[in-house]
């Protein structure tokens, strides 16, 4: 499989007025094209400094991060990276500029230099594609936090990337917005092939990923399927990280002293675990 | 007994006068008893914020009344200030309201606004440190060198520390990860014990609301749409599905379960009894055999 990013030993410190505090340190991981990976770890774990520093926002201290085979720390280069790695973060409010849907969603392809024409083919795209197209003359402070975060999402399509990397972004929406964004992310890798970097606390949504990072201390401590990874009750629980409540459920009922599949994760293959272990009366 | 706390056909109008008027709190009515959790559910844009924020007199009713402890809060308006020390309120994201230089000065201002000094309000601090889990060593510290989930647990502490009857967090938990989420439930559970207080408690995780809230209300477009013994309203899926929220995903498990063709009960909404539930099956069957 083609790589679209590399880190590789990187090591990435914070410069506290006081004291140097290094946040990773060594770090190395590839990310497949094409691939939809969660990154989870409790606060403070370096898994924000991490996404940083996947589209050359944070440079490394040392080692290097590539992009495409582009190092983040050319400066030279630097848009090339922006283009192709984009970033939508928690907060909704803090991300959209222009009082206008549309224009909002235009302001990257502006800066790359495109032609006017160009520029409104990709915008509508965009909007499409998150279905927002329908609001492209709205002011986004009359949407709602599920839709402003549409929006975010909308200008970074814009720009065509290679991957795009969210930080929290279902964290302050309602379970309605939470869908959405989840849908529009799903539908975005597996219909136009974009690398998903997603980092979350929810455990629904990490279910859904090829592959599961488990960061704590800077450092990766499982990286596997989400079956996998789920399977180790214990050591998610050892670094304040919950399980999914299906997870739970069969770990509860396996160590209560059932017989039970404890590998599954969707809410109709627990109910199928349960079917099988127990002798539940048929209506 | 007189319910601590009674909302009697609240209304609130964004934009009166103004060609975009709009109810955000439409006739609302409930009645919270002492020591009672309730949780309020409901989508962004329902009116549970607006809701809360009547309740301690920061927002003035259009129309309609809060009373507590039988008294209207708005009887007497040079009143207010005390009646938001006595129902506390909690905002979404406390934590971007520290700013302080100490934890200590910012878990005072509260208790210090409400006219306590010296040695008094020292021990306020305190008191509501041990019981939360704020180490001491913390106190001096500044709060903006604290992670994220311990500035919520120190705004949070802040409102806990003018010893309110009644406490109203809006989403708590939102934003944080598993342990600082089990951190504040928890916190909100010690306060409850040690100070015989009620808790009102908006939040969209259902699983968390079916472990802590005795009664729930929930809320859509304004109105109150049901306001009931928390294991009733998840009894109604179909409900809580039209208007965009769900029922805890164990609850979930069982449905799927219905649907397969067994005959299970509908009333599981915890981990804990589903376990109960099917161990006693299980136990049952073997002494059948």
């Amino acid at each position: 499989m083609e790589k679209i990013i590399e880190v590789k030993n990187v090591t990435f410190e914070y410069d506290d007025s006081e004291q140097v505090k290094t946040v990773i340190k060594d770090f190395n991981l590839d990310i497949e094209r094409g691939s939809f990976t969660v990154i989870l770890g409790h606060n403070g774990s370096g898994k924000s400094t991490l996404a940083k520093l996947l589209n050359g926002l944070y440079k490394p201290a040392s080692g290097k991060v590539l992009v495409d085979g582009i190092d983040t720390a050319d400066e030279s280069t630097e848009i090339e990276v922006k283009r192709r790695v984009g970033m939508v973060f928690q907060n909704p409010d803090n991300q959209l500029i222009a009082s206008i849907v549309e224009e909002d969603v235009a302001f990257g392809p502006e800066n790359l230099g495109l032609e006017p024409d160009v520029i409104r083919q990709r915008v509508d795209d965009a909007l499409k594609a998150v279905g927002m197209y329908e609001f492209r003359r709205s002011t986004p402070h009359h949407l709602s936090g599920g839709q402003k975060q549409r929006i975010a999402i909308a200008g970074i399509i814009a720009m065509e990337p290679e991957c795009i990397v969210l930080d929290e972004p279902t964290a302050m929406l309602d379970p309605k917005g939470r869908a959405e964004i989840i849908d529009t992310i799903l539908k975005l890798n597996r219909e136009k092939n974009i690398t998903v970097v997603l980092i979350t606390h929810f455990m629904e949504e990490a279910e859904l990923a090829d592959r599961i990072l488990v960061m704590s201390n800077g450092k990766i401590l499982a990286d596997s399927t989400p079956k996998t990874v789920f399977s180790d009750v214990s050591l998610l629980k050892s670094v304040g990280l919950d399980v999914p409540q299906t997870t739970e459920l069969l770990y509860a009922l396996k160590s209560g002293g059932a017989d039970i599949e404890t590998d599954v994760l969707s809410i109709e293959e627990t109910a199928d675990a349960i079917a099988k272990a127990f002798h539940l009366e048929e209506i | 007994m007189t319910p601590i706390l009674e909302v009697k056909n609240l209304t609130y109008t964004y934009g009166g006068n103004s060609p975009f008027v709009n109810d955000a709190v439409s006739n609302v009515s409930f009645s919270v008893k002492s020591g009672e959790i309730i949780g309020i559910i409901g989508h962004t844009g329902s009116g549970k914020s607006t809701l809360v924020q009547q309740l301690n007199g920061l927002l003035k009713p259009t129309d309609g009344s809060v009373l507590f402890e039988g008294k209207d809060i708005w009887e007497n308006p040079k009143e207010i200030r005390k009646i938001r020390s006595q129902i506390g309120l909690v905002f979404q994201y406390p934590e971007y309201q520290l700013f302080e230089d100490t934890v200590f000065a910012d878990i005072a201002f509260g208790p210090k606004n409400m006219g306590l000094s010296g040695e008094e309000l020292e021990k306020r601090v305190y008191e509501i440190c041990e019981l939360i889990g704020i180490k001491e060593e913390y106190l001096e510290k500044s709060p903006f060198d604290l992670s994220g989930g311990e500035k919520r647990r120190v705004a949070i502490a802040g409102v806990m520390a003018m010893r309110p009857q009644v406490i109203i967090f809006d989403e708590p938990i939102a934003g944080l990860d598993p342990k600082g989420r089990s951190d504040v439930l928890k916190m909100i559970k010690d306060y409850l014990t040690a100070y015989n207080a009620t808790v009102i408690i908006i939040s969209h995780n259902m699983e968390d609301m079916a472990l802590i809230a005795d009664r729930l209300i929930v809320m859509n477009d304004g109105k109150l749409v049901a306001f009931d013994d928390t294991d009733k309203v998840f009894l109604n899926p179909q409900m809580l599905r039209s208007i965009g929220l769900n029922v805890p995903i164990v609850t979930r498990v069982f449905e799927q379960l219905k649907a397969k063709g067994y005959n299970v009960p509908n009333n599981i909404f915890t981990v804990q009894s589903a376990v109960e539930y099917l161990m006693k099956l299980k136990r049952e069957g073997e002494h059948r055999d």
